[in-house]
């Protein structure tokens, strides 16, 4: 049995043919070939999966693709606009805010959620908010000082 | 130099923030098929019949491989035993070994098929506490090994016979008994640290095919491309040059993907299949395929009223699992360093690597040397309270120094130990002796510091190769099988490179490894390789260096040395005009702008322990580290905060400063979960808690306020520029500092079992009271 839903994938409406138990990461990785959202854990705890819906991040791996019917959907591969890196991409590169990079688009991902819902964070928000992101490298300093460099843009 | 020492900007970044790494559970090939595993819900039992014939017959199923498949293989495998089935043979030793593995057009019609597959088992007694496995009347996992002696080995490394115990390794000093009849005071005491996850966020994945001609091509998450494509080659009977072996970035390794594990299986599976299969494994299975080893730790140690440490004895037994991986590797690496960075004149050390039936283990940053760390470590504090005296005086006291002769019987060479332990303890505000004696604070919050060490060693002999080729227009390549799995070794070699050619960074580029392409590497552990493939690197290139100034120095009439390459052109030192580009270095060596020049090195390091004696040459470099910790304990509800974790490592030479810091931050805190939170729990055998909703990984809320690394250099004469290794120096002495932090903050009182949990903390405030 296959669902047809229409998504708007970085900013490009989509008409998709889903299975009902399919997830969302299953989606974007098998379907879309959209490969920077990775699973991690498959329980929605390590938020190496997360992307934006409707500009809040959810982790994909924990939802039905059924469920992004009508919705928009930013994964890592939307961010760059016009050649451009995302600024949140950018202050990554800047603070090295990362080691292996297999959770970074995840974390990129989550740090644009936090500056949508909340442009000034303190360091206390911003670690309360990213504590759902993990990081066995433990590079979660350089994504702290990235992200007060964009809270005082 | 004008790269090296510098913090250049990592390569693979870009890609790194743009989601555009291909990492191996990425990969796509066309008519691939996916992988899943059929795994033992036993832990130990006889596999009396497996029949994949219904399962076969599944819509969409394409091949199934179970012990009926590995006939004309060499069905046994393991770095240093065989002792490894493809898939079970004739018994499986472990929750979760793999029985079958099924190609299927999908994951959905892969996992249906397991269902179909129909095996019968009978349970068989199992063993899964260490120090029970490696008593005579327990049950034997390998019963084989009675009739082969464990079937190949590949070093030498004091096997046993007979029982659980795989290996043994003992090396000693002086004269033990004498050394405790000289001891004012003993103190004898038992540590243990459970088995924990690498937590590699990517899981274990590889993609296997065969080509027409009969080759086989695997693309792994591997931190050993030259190890895996000799398992395979010995395995499928194949001459190396028809392995052929990739390895993208890796998501992460901490030493979890050192070994062949999953890739016997799928090289096998496609090859009946006919077809590329794909393999990811999911975390749960991640939980059953591999752990650092599980310890108990018995250390005995006799000192004078003074302090002077006369004797110590250590006996320390590895829960290995169910196969022998790297356990008899890590037996012998954790033997020599397990009473310490420490002058003790009598000393008796032994190690025994235990088969239990639990999941296999491996190579865990710091491997082996966190277990006696965590012993060695915590008894200095306690003896230091006991003689009052400063934890850090007593340490002092008794560390190496340059030119001491260590346990093993050789020269320490680059011991930058004292350092480490002085800027550390500066960085943390260190009190001394005070910090043992803490008023109570009238509050339910204390707080403590505390400070470790530790001294590991780097797998020796072992060889790495490396090939650079120069192209004219003056960009080069290293062909390494270097792995990077986010320590930058892309980045470095590319530094050491490019200043031994004077080359621009951005001229420098690094080959992923490719075993048809890139040369031998031992593999990418043991924090070997910024001084192993760093060195065979800087050799290869000044192959081609010397090319270059032989020729520029006929051609500018000038002597050689008085030559130099800079900016991607040679020139006369102190005459700019006088220069020459690659290219037109070319058109004089081979009259054309076209071409390459090359330059290889192998470079092999000597030395090796007899396993007789423990004596010899461990190491060709040494890792030294400190840890200083501040903590704060609830002593109502036992919880603990790490408010200030502080790390110096004695790197040689940072050859990126930047991240030889992250790589310490990296272990610093792993050490801080394993302090405090991780541990793998097992109920006979059955993992309890097999994801990361229950096995904590740290995050941002445990991350400490003030955290950071401290490079102290103290240069190897041998190293590239005087580098040593970075990436695991930090992790051991990360919990007994904070076991030391603690123990300072709650007034003496100590917790000797990792992890420490708020209920220990609890249950020993309590005891304590009783007591007092």
């Amino acid at each position: 049995m296959t669902i047809n839903i229409s998504a708007t994938i970085n900013g490009r409406q989509k008409a998709l043919t889903v299975r009902p138990n399919q997830t969302l990461l299953e989606l974007l990785r098998d379907d879309l070939l959209l490969k920077g959202s990775v699973e991690g854990c498959g329980v929605g705890v390590c938020g190496s999966c997360t992307v934006l819906i409707d500009g809040r991040p959810v982790s994909s791996c924990l939802m039905l693709a059924t469920n992004a019917d009508g919705k928009e959907v930013t994964t890592i591969e939307g961010l760059v606009r016009h050649g451009e890196l995302d600024p949140v991409q950018k202050a990554f590169l800047n603070h090295q805010a990362f080691q292996c990079g297999y959770c970074t688009p995840g974390m990129i991902m989550a740090v644009k959620g936090l500056l949508a819902s909340n442009p000034r964070p303190t360091e206390e928000q911003a670690r309360d908010y990213l504590s759902g992101n993990l990081c066995r490298c433990g590079t979660y300093q350089e994504v702290l000082a990235a992200v007060k460099e964009l809270a005082e843009g | 130099m004008t790269l090296v020492g510098t913090d250049v900007t990592m390569v693979g970044g870009l890609a790194k923030v743009t989601g555009a790494v291909n990492y191996a559970p990425d990969l796509v090939f066309p008519h691939m098929l996916y992988a899943k595993a059929l795994r033992s819900p036993y832990p130990h039992a006889k596999l009396l019949r497996v029949d994949a014939r219904k399962a076969e017959r599944l819509s969409g199923v394409v091949a199934i491989i179970t012990r009926d498949d590995l006939t004309g293989l060499n069905p046994y495998f393991g770095p240093v035993v065989d002792d490894q089935p493809v898939v079970a043979t004739d018994r499986v030793r472990h929750v979760g070994e793999p029985v079958a593995v099924v190609a299927a057009e999908s994951r959905e019609i892969a996992e249906e098929a397991l269902d179909l597959i129909e095996v019968d088992y009978e349970e068989l007694p199992a063993v899964f506490d260490v120090l029970a496995a490696a008593k005579p009347d327990a049950p034997v996992l390998h019963t084989q090994r009675q009739e082969t002696n464990a079937g190949v080995h590949r070093e030498e490394f004091n096997f046993q016979v007979g029982g659980n115990v795989c290996s043994v390794f003992h090396v000693e000093d002086g004269d033990i008994e004498k050394g405790f009849r000289a001891a004012d005071e003993i103190v004898e005491n038992t540590y243990t640290l459970p088995p924990i996850q690498h937590g590699h966020i990517e899981p274990h994945a590889a993609t296997a095919y065969w080509e027409p001609s009969g080759k086989l091509v695997i693309h792994s998450a591997s931190q050993n491309p030259s190890g895996v494509q000799e398992q395979l080659a010995q395995i499928f009977r194949l001459p190396e040059n028809q392995v052929r072996v990739i390895v993208p970035l890796l998501g992460g390794a901490y030493g979890g993907k050192t070994h062949a594990r999953i890739e016997p299986a799928i090289a096998l599976l496609a090859r009946k299949a006919r077809r590329p299969v794909q393999w990811v494994l999911t975390r749960d299975e991640v939980f059953l395929t591999g752990r650092r080893y599980g310890a108990v730790v018995k250390i005995k140690t006799g000192f004078k009223r003074d302090g002077t440490l006369v004797a110590r004895e250590v006996v320390l037994f590895y829960d290995i699992g169910a196969y022998a991986l790297n356990g008899p590797v890590n037996a012998k690496t954790g033997c020599y360093v397990a009473s310490g960075p420490y002058n003790i004149p009598n000393r008796s050390l032994t190690t025994y690597s235990v088969y239990t039936n639990l999941p296999p283990t491996g190579p865990f940053r710091g491997v082996g040397v966190s277990h006696g760390c965590w012993a060695y470590e915590s008894e200095m504090d306690d003896i230091a309270r006991r003689v009052e005296l400063d934890p850090l005086e007593l340490r002092l006291k008794h560390l190496v120094k340059e030119g001491d002769i260590f346990v093993t019987g050789e020269k320490l060479v680059s011991v930058g130990i004292a350092d480490c332990l002085r800027r550390t303890a500066d960085a943390i505000g260190w009190r001394g002796k005070e910090e043992q004696a803490r008023p109570p604070s009238g509050s339910n919050l204390v707080r403590g510091k505390g400070l470790a060490v530790t001294i590991k060693s780097t797998t020796t002999p072992t060889t790495s190769s490396a090939s650079v080729r120069l192209n004219a227009d003056g960009s080069a390549m290293l062909l390494t099988s270097s792995v990077d799995m986010g320590q930058g070794a892309q980045t470095s070699l590319a530094q050491i490179v490019g200043d031994e050619l004077g080359l621009p960074f951005e001229k420098v580029s690094v080959s992923l490894p490719d075993t048809d392409v890139t040369p031998y590497d031992k593999s990418t552990s043991s924090s070997r390789t910024t001084f192993h493939m760093g060195q065979a690197a800087q050799k290869a290139a000044r192959e081609i260096r010397s090319q270059l100034l032989d020729v520029g120095a006929k051609q500018l009439e000038a002597r050689v040395e008085d030559l130099e390459l800079r900016d991607g052109a040679l020139c006369i030192r102190g005459t700019p005009d006088k220069r020459m580009t690659i290219a037109e270095i070319f058109k004089a060596r081979f009259g054309s702008t076209v071409g390459s020049m090359f330059g290889g090195h192998c470079f092999h390091t000597q030395g090796g322990l007899n396993p007789k004696t423990g004596k010899g040459k461990a190491a060709v470099f040494w890792f030294f580290s400190a840890c200083g910790a501040e903590v704060e304990v609830d002593i109502e509800t036992g919880k603990v905060r790490v408010l200030r974790a502080i790390t110096a490592v004695d790197v040689g030479k940072a050859i990126h400063p930047r991240m030889c810091g992250l790589q310490n931050q990296g272990s610093l805190l792993a050490g801080l979960g394993s302090a405090l939170f991780e541990e793998m729990v097992y109920d006979n055998g059955q993992p309890i808690n097999s994801n990361f909703l229950e096995y904590m990984l740290p995050s941002l809320e445990d991350h400490p306020r003030e955290f950071h690394s401290l490079l102290i250099e103290t240069p190897h004469p041998e190293g590239p520029w005087g580098a040593k290794g970075v990436g695991e120096a930090a992790l051991p002495p990360v919990a007994p500092a904070i076991g030391n932090a603690i123990a300072n903050a709650l007034e003496g009182v100590r917790i000797r079992d990792l992890p420490i949990k708020p209920d220990k903390i609890v249950e020993a405030l309590n005891f304590s009271k009783e007591r007092s």
